[in-house]
């Protein structure tokens, strides 16, 4: 099988360009501890779920790592970081206590900070996943996981059939008598989150990656911090 | 030191060895002595760790007294059961006044999963809101989004742990209880390593805590200016591990000792961070994690071993969603295929989200290949709850899975047809608003 998510022709970059992806990379807090040396042993690889299908190696990821080949790794992130599963059985398996899936994070994150096409091609059926996230603190929803999303889940993907409202009302846990969220997240919580996503730097990230998701979203966290704060007034209003 | 040879030294070395290799001559006592030291040095259970691993939970204790955080702490009250983990470290586990701390693919997906375990804490005599919680004020980890797209990062990872797990320390001012009362029980396999990793990354780096303190002070979410941390990070089927013998005495009414079960354990749950994984002596040699393992052989199920236990399922993050081929491949490949052909299993059992997601759901995509295999796949707990006479519908919720769930149910001399009206029957009630609940859902309601 191909590496995933294949981008038309070379990336181009400078050598200036492409070192201070490196520099990024190195910097981050995690990179010493996840990268300790390489004997080249190959563990890592052998027991790589995505190194069966793809052309992929976290054994290749260290050794460019950790010699620090600067166009190699600029190659390595258009295509192959996206094929790895984060599994982290390499981590567990490292003599050197490396984490290559770990190290594969980083560089995931670096390629979204320089807003690389190959990470926007990636990412882009991931779309509907993270407006979902940012917006709930939910990963996905029910309403998201209907037959008609997954044809590939055959036709027996639930055993009794009938509006999902009505299957979800008979969960008998009320935090999760849901079809938008997975469970039901109090506004506060909501509100909370959002200034996480601000302080952090993810909503930044989002809108290097995808704009008009980044407005939605926007638009999305201004409407639920007005309702927050009307709940507030409401509150304090009552005697 | 004995002058018998056990090999000439005369330079010709040993087969397979090459000429460099030069024998040590020694006795053979003198050599059972030696490698009796270098296996006591090696076995991992005795392994001088020196500086190689540190138990992150001393360190806590240091910080603690320098006045930077503090640390929720397992007490008396949580009722807590002490297990070894990977090297032989202790780890302990509350059994009470647990506050759930819920997965968004469970609750999304495999809804049998949470309210399996909620059941199970009800039938042990837990009172809700006072020895579990189970509310509406968290956010998921967020770290499915992160290991599948790289959207977040660590100080976004750090502040939704410190935010979630401060709630849990919070959370029973609410129903008249004191600061701690709950602890937080994980759900997710995915959510519990990545929370053992933000915490680890927390304690080693002062710069991260510099930075998520000042998130966590906007939020209100610090206690006396300091942050809260778990001294234990603990997964829900790490309860299911120390509770087994108490499931399956007190509350077991169905007999499952001729079922075949074969067990995929997270990889989230033992190799990230593996040091605080549980290992005991008793289950599989302690050379596997016994979560998962554990509860089926408590019940006295067959458990069958099969050559790629080890490997992962295929879920993959974002490979779930958007790259499903791989997905497929894998887990009918590596776990459906083989557990069927090596172990012709009943049922396999998994303790976490993902994983149970992906090999429920891409069996019946393998015939586009002639792969013509299946096989029930369902959570430890909910393997549990069925032995132990729950509803297959309105308890352990498996309307909800693909793989045919309804094979093994029955195998349990339990009629799925009859289960199955007497649910459709119940959804008739639940729109006329007569719905039964496990806790009071005034309970989950956060103010």
């Amino acid at each position: 099988m191909a590496a995933p998510a294949a981008t038309a022709g070379k990336p181009t970059a400078s050598y200036a360009e492409m070192c201070e992806v490196v520099e990024d990379i190195k910097s981050d807090l995690r990179y010493e501890h996840e990268l300790n040396g390489c004997l080249n042993c190959g563990i890592c690889t052998a027991t790589c779920p995505s190194a069966h299908f793809y052309d992929f190696s976290p054994r290749e990821i260290v050794q460019l790592l950790w010699t620090e080949n600067v166009e190699q790794i600029y190659d390595a992130m258009q295509e192959k970081i996206w094929a790895c599963a984060q599994c982290m059985t390499c981590a567990a398996r490292c003599p050197f206590k490396n984490s290559p899936g770990g190290l594969i994070a980083i560089m995931r994150e670096v390629s979204i900070k320089h807003g690389m096409q190959s990470a926007k091609d990636v990412l882009r059926p991931f779309g509907r996943v993270m407006l979902k996230l940012i917006t709930t603190g939910n990963q996905l929803s029910p309403d998201m996981i209907q037959p008609d999303h997954f044809p590939d889940w055959g036709p027996n993907i639930q055993k009794v059939q009938g509006d999902l409202k009505t299957l979800r009302m008979a969960i008998p846990v009320r935090t999760l008598q849901t079809t938008a969220t997975a469970w039901e997240v109090s506004l506060k919580t909501s509100v909370e989150m959002y200034t996480i996503w601000e302080m952090t730097g993810v909503l930044k990230s989002l809108e290097t990656m995808d704009e008009n998701l980044y407005d939605v979203i926007e638009d999305f966290i201004d409407e639920k911090r007005e309702e927050y704060e009307d709940q507030l007034a409401e509150q304090s209003d009552k005697p | 030191m004995s002058t018998t040879l056990q090999h000439p030294s005369d330079g010709s070395g040993i087969a397979g060895h090459g000429a460099f290799f030069q024998p040590t001559n020694l006795s053979p006592a003198d050599a059972a002595k030696a490698t009796a030291w270098v296996e006591k040095h090696v076995d991992r259970r005795t392994l001088g760790l020196g500086e190689r691993m540190d138990d992150v939970r001393e360190h806590m204790w240091q910080l603690e007294k320098e006045g930077e955080i503090i640390v929720h702490r397992v007490t008396d009250a949580h009722r807590p059961v002490d297990v070894k983990t990977l090297f032989g470290w202790n780890k302990k586990i509350p059994t009470l006044q647990l506050w759930h701390h819920k997965s968004c693919g469970q609750c999304g997906n495999i809804p049998g999963y949470p309210t399996a375990l909620l059941w199970t804490m009800n039938k042990l005599g837990h009172v809700p809101g006072r020895d579990y919680l189970d509310e509406t004020d968290q956010t998921s980890c967020t770290a499915w989004n992160y290991h599948g797209s790289g959207i977040g990062n660590l100080e976004s990872l750090a502040a939704v742990f410190l935010r979630n797990f401060h709630q849990a320390y919070v959370s029973g001012k609410q129903h008249g209880h004191e600061l701690g009362h709950f602890f937080p029980l994980v759900h997710c396999g995915t959510s519990y390593g990545n929370y053992k990793e933000v915490r680890k990354y927390l304690i080693e780096m002062p710069q991260l805590r510099e930075r998520v303190k000042k998130i966590l002070a906007k939020l209100g979410r610090l206690v006396d200016g300091k942050l809260v941390i778990p001294e234990e990070i603990v997964h829900y089927s790490e309860w299911v591990h120390v509770m087994r013998n108490r499931i399956a005495s007190e509350l077991q009414t169905i007999d499952v000792s001729h079922l075949r079960t074969t067990v995929h354990t997270a990889c989230h749950y033992y190799k990230m961070v593996h040091e605080d994984a549980i290992y005991d002596d008793t289950v599989l040699g302690g050379n596997r994690t016994a979560v998962g393992t554990s509860i089926a052989q408590a019940l006295g199920a067959q458990v069958i071993d099969y050559s790629t236990w080890y490997d992962c399922c295929g879920f993959g993050f974002r490979h779930i969603i958007s790259e499903r081929e791989f997905t497929r491949s894998f887990t009918m490949d590596r776990k459906i295929k083989v557990a069927r052909e090596e172990a012709n299993a009943d049922v396999m059992l998994g303790i976490d989200t993902g994983c149970i997601t992906t090999m429920d759901k891409n069996q019946w995509i393998g015939k586009a290949h002639g792969q013509n295999y299946s096989m029930p796949i369902m959570a430890d707990i909910q393997f549990a709850a069925l032995a132990c006479g729950a509803d297959p519908f309105k308890i352990v919720q498996l309307q909800w899975h693909a793989s045919p769930c309804e094979e093994v149910v029955e195998k349990m001399g339990v009629s799925w047809l009859a289960a199955k009206q007497n649910f459709e029957a119940y959804l008739k009630e639940v729109e006329a608003g007569r719905i039964e609940y496990l806790y009071d859902p005034a309970l989950a309601i956060s103010k």
